[in-house]
């Protein structure tokens, strides 16, 4: 994608904002060029590509707010979009809460450079190169299905203090499900990277091969409490939960945290640490929120310890706190602040270390459509699959059926024994785009995971 | 616009494309959230943009902008071309699509009060009444909002189809949590209050009456004691079944799961080919029907995105499982006919995939009271809270908002912590009686596909009941 850059995109955001008639105004811009392939059956089967641009424009008129959303950058619409959301907070209430919007501030620290010219260029070709790669790599008897997906952004923002900022970013992405011909099996694997070269479509295939080919002969686990293993994929859905139920200041001021009234209190065990680091090198984010503020990293549980969420301005001002730079998309995300760069600290348990450790237990891959029960608990519910196996010894000895699994995540954390090292990943709902969390994450081997179901074989 | 579109078809069909369409689409929303008493904020959004699509080569090549002159347009005919070629370069077969007449025509939602002209006063209004009403002793957080949508689009196919419409939605929500000392939150809260309609809607929707019904429930799931684990009876309130017809019937059904294009993301099914027909989803009184006609359904249209016209089929007969959601490639794919058009796109970004229309169980004939006098002791659940499914629709796990002790055919007291998990076709094997009293109920944002798609759909249920479902209970 030819990016637009700096200057094209916040030069017509200064412009629509000098004589906007409101007593203050914010502009966010977000491009999103996304070229997503799948693949079915070893065979592309949808090869889209979509190019587009989203304008948030903010009016506050006497601390009442107006908000006009447009896809238009054009210097007329964008003026029109800021005296139209002018006129919808002169229709509205005062809102006593209103922070204001941001003023202008150096960046806390070196910001990651999530951008990588050679992933914005990828074309058609190369995706389907890919996929063709991760086909070829499958033996017979087995077949693919899964997903390339490229990702060039570009954020921009403005606002009547002399906010203005602009930081492109790319995302890479290659996922393969294999499936058996033969028996009901399945194993899955993924690379997700900020660039193209990050991603190694053989790699790929051969790790969701091995599991495929040890997914055989199923049978199902009684309910019960169990040692267990989980990959990076099956803790990043853990902390997904986490992180809507628990990690924003609105969630803490609502009481629907886990950290509400337990700041400073031990929450789950020592060797579990959190942190939302978007100016980590490993993940992907641009330096600063939807607010114009610079993100900062904070850190969230500390050796088991609450230590305090992330804040958007709004929530800041009503938890007496600062903004940490995670204000994100209210179309998207809920108020209050939004940790989608999460950190946890890891170990150097080799995967063998970890399965190794567990005499009796169950190794999960990954989960499928995951909920909570109760998000005070930051309990988690949700199915395994592609990839669900019986530990006996210190080793893999059965595939089992899809288990269910339902447990707080405080709980699951405070039975940590190992950690490998991480590695970046993001849970089911994120990895198509329903929120956005990045983990850059270790599998663990835990004590006791809650087992409250089985599939049929 | 309608001259670029047909212009877009006509280049494709010239490069050798065996198909092609070219699809306009214009969406705007205007939103009022209130918290706490206060307007939180009030939106308007407005996105436009064009999709096309071409088979050349034998596959799919799609490309979309929002930039709509010349040279972008130009661009999304090589882009498209550029997709299909390396899409060509892995496929066995062809792309078949099942063949349907081409369409000409427009589809306008009926409505008696355009919500997008009713007065921001009125509006705000409506919800600060709403908002006196969730205020209570132990109510900690209040919400409320309306909201109204507009979606204007068009579609031309080198086939000859050339078809507008213009859809109408309104919507409107409360939401209350109560918290009392050390007790975990209640919350309570619609799921599915909107409808392809105008502000009549709206007012029908008795948003006051309800907030207080809300409010009412919140503060007595507080103070409700713990519900025994055991298998017992539940009846559940059409809201409630709404959302399991659309999880456990609605997606299973979708024809794209049945072909593996979702088994890495949303899965696929246990309702396979080979047992239409056979398959015992369900007890004689359950039957469900996909239907994209029902007046004020959030899943009518005249045409779907494929150009195929409003249909209406079964899924499940008397606890049978019979048919599918398809669009024309699927159906092609699969060897069936058309039966139902079923293929949807979110907006211009997207490229349409098989979604549900309004996927409805069938009403039953016993009257509502009649249907509570058959229990002699079990639960009323209200709406569902948290819900998950598992790759397949068969393994899924409910709790619930609210739930009510009935005893002797009334409802008593509240109960706390039920939730309970179950497989589909056992579940739906222990319903033994379906109320009359059917309503119809809207989604917003069904989620699927890559990129993330989220749908309007319609689901209609009534009261019904199912015995010795086991329950769980969390403190």
């Amino acid at each position: 994608m030819i990016l637009r850059g700096a200057d094209a995109l916040l030069a017509p955001l200064r412009d629509a904002l000098r004589d906007v008639p409101a007593d203050e105004a914010d502009i966010h811009v977000h491009r999103r060029r996304a070229a997503i392939t799948r693949y079915s059956h070893s065979s592309i089967h949808q090869n889209a590509l979509s190019d587009e641009t989203q304008v948030r424009a903010r009016a506050i008129v006497g601390k009442a707010v107006g908000i006009v959303q447009t896809n238009s950058l054009d210097p007329g619409d964008l003026r029109r979009a800021l005296a139209d959301a002018a006129e919808l907070a002169k229709k509205s209430r005062p809102d006593d809460g209103w922070p204001g919007v941001a003023a202008p501030e150096p960046d806390p620290t070196v910001a990651s450079a999530s951008f990588d010219e050679a992933t914005s260029r990828v074309d058609a070709a190369a995706q389907a190169s890919a996929i063709a790669a991760v086909c070829a790599a499958v033996p017979p008897g087995m077949r693919a299905a899964g997903t390339s997906q490229i990702e060039v952004t570009e954020d921009a923002v403005a606002n009547t203090r002399g906010v203005a900022r602009y930081a492109p970013t790319t995302m890479a992405y290659l996922r393969a499900l294999v499936l058996s011909d033969q028996y009901v099996g399945s194993g899955y694997a993924e690379d997700l990277s900020m660039r193209v070269d990050g991603l190694d479509p053989v790699g790929v295939a051969a790790r969701a091969v091995e599991k495929c080919a040890r997914d055989r002969d199923r049978t199902q686990l009684a309910p019960g409490d169990y040692a267990a293993v989980f990959e990076e994929l099956a803790v990043a859905e853990i902390l997904r939960i986490m992180s809507i139920t628990g990690l924003s200041g609105q969630s803490v001021r609502e009481g629907r945290s886990f950290m509400t009234g337990r700041i400073g209190e031990r929450v789950t065990g020592e060797r579990f640490t959190l942190l939302d680091d978007p100016t980590d090198g490993h993940t992907i984010a641009p330096p600063f929120d939807v607010e114009g503020t610079p993100k900062r990293k904070v850190v969230l549980v500390d050796r088991g310890v609450a230590k305090g969420p992330v804040y958007d301005r709004a929530s800041a001002k009503a938890m007496g706190a600062r903004s940490t730079g995670h204000a994100a998309d209210p179309t998207r995300y809920a108020p209050g602040g939004h940790a989608g760069n999460l950190v946890m600290v890891g170990g150097e348990a080799t995967r063998e270390h970890l399965i190794g450790s567990v005499e009796h237990g169950v190794l999960i891959t990954r989960f499928h459509y995951t909920n909570t029960p109760d998000p005070r608990a930051a309990t988690m519910t949700g199915t395994t699959r592609d990839g669900t196996f019986l530990i006996e010894d210190g080793k893999i000895t059965r595939a089992l059926a899809n288990v269910r699994y339902t447990m707080s995540a405080l709980d699951l954390f405070a039975g940590i024994q190992l950690l490998g090292p991480q590695r970046l990943a993001r849970d089911w709902w994120s990895s198509n785009g329903m929120g956005s969390i990045y983990c850059y994450v270790p599998p663990i081997a835990v004590s006791r995971a809650t087992i409250t179901g089985s599939s049929p074989l | 616009m309608a001259d670029a579109l047909a212009d877009l078809v006509h280049l494709a069909a010239a490069r050798g494309a065996t198909y092609a369409d070219a699809r306009s689409v214009e969406r705007d929303h205007e939103s009022v959230g209130m918290r706490d008493g206060e307007v939180e904020a009030v939106t308007r959004t407005a996105d436009r943009g064009v999709a096309f699509r071409v088979i050349a080569n034998g596959a799919w090549g799609f490309a979309a902008t929002d930039r709509t002159g010349e040279g972008p347009l130009r661009g999304l005919l090589d882009e498209a071309f550029r997709r299909a070629a390396a899409s060509a370069s892995t496929r066995t077969k062809p792309v078949t699509l099942a063949p349907v007449p081409p369409q000409r025509g427009e589809y306008r939602t009926t409505l008696a009060r355009d919500p997008f002209g009713v007065p921001m006063n009125e509006r705000i209004a409506l919800l600060r009444a709403a908002d006196a009403e969730l205020r209570g002793p132990n109510a900690k957080t209040r919400r409320a909002s309306v909201a109204a949508y507009r979606t204007r689009k068009r579609l031309v196919t080198s086939e000859g189809t050339d078809v507008s419409q213009e859809i109408v939605e309104s919507g409107a929500g409360v939401a209350v949590t109560a918290a009392k000392g050390g007790a975990r939150p209640a919350q309570r809260y619609d799921s599915r209050l909107t409808r392809q309609a105008g502000w009549e809607f709206i007012e029908e929707l008795d948003l006051v009456g309800r907030a207080a019904r809300y409010r009412q429930d919140a503060e007595a799931m507080l103070d409700a004691p713990l519900a025994t684990a055991r298998p017992t009876t539940l009846v559940f309130a059409p809201e409630f079944l709404a959302l399991l017809v659309h999880e456990s019937c609605g997606h299973p059904t979708e024809a794209d799961r049945v072909l593996e294009y979702e088994v890495a993301f949303a899965g696929t099914t246990f309702m396979w080919p080979k047992d239409r027909g056979t398959l015992r989803y369900g007890s004689e009184h359950v039957s469900m029907t996909a239907d994209a006609t029902v007046p004020g359904g959030m899943g009518t249209f005249g045409w779907d995105d494929d150009g195929v016209p409003a249909m209406r089929t079964k899924l499940v007969d008397k606890g049978t499982f019979v048919g599918y959601l398809t669009s024309r490639e699927t159906a092609g794919a699969l060897g069936i006919p058309v039966a139902i058009g079923s293929a949807r796109a979110e907006g211009w970004q997207h490229f349409p995939i098989v979604r549900m229309v309004n996927v409805s169980l069938d009403p039953g004939t016993t009257p509502y009271p009649e249907l509570l006098a058959g229990v002699e002791n079990g639960l009323l659940l209200d709406a569902p809270a948290s819900y998950s499914l598992d790759d397949k629709r068969q393994n899924f796990h409910f709790s619930t908002q609210s739930a009510r002790v009935i005893r002797s055919g009334a409802l008593e007291g509240y109960v706390r912590g039920v939730a309970f998990q179950s497989l589909t076709p056992d579940f739906w094997g222990r319903c033994d009686g379906v109320a009359d009293d059917w309503e119809l109920h809207g989604f917003l944002s069904c989620a699927k596909g890559e990129p993330l798609q989220l749908m309007r759909v319609g689901h209609g249920a009534a009261h019904a009941r199912f015995r010795d479902v086991p329950i769980e209970v969390r403190a």
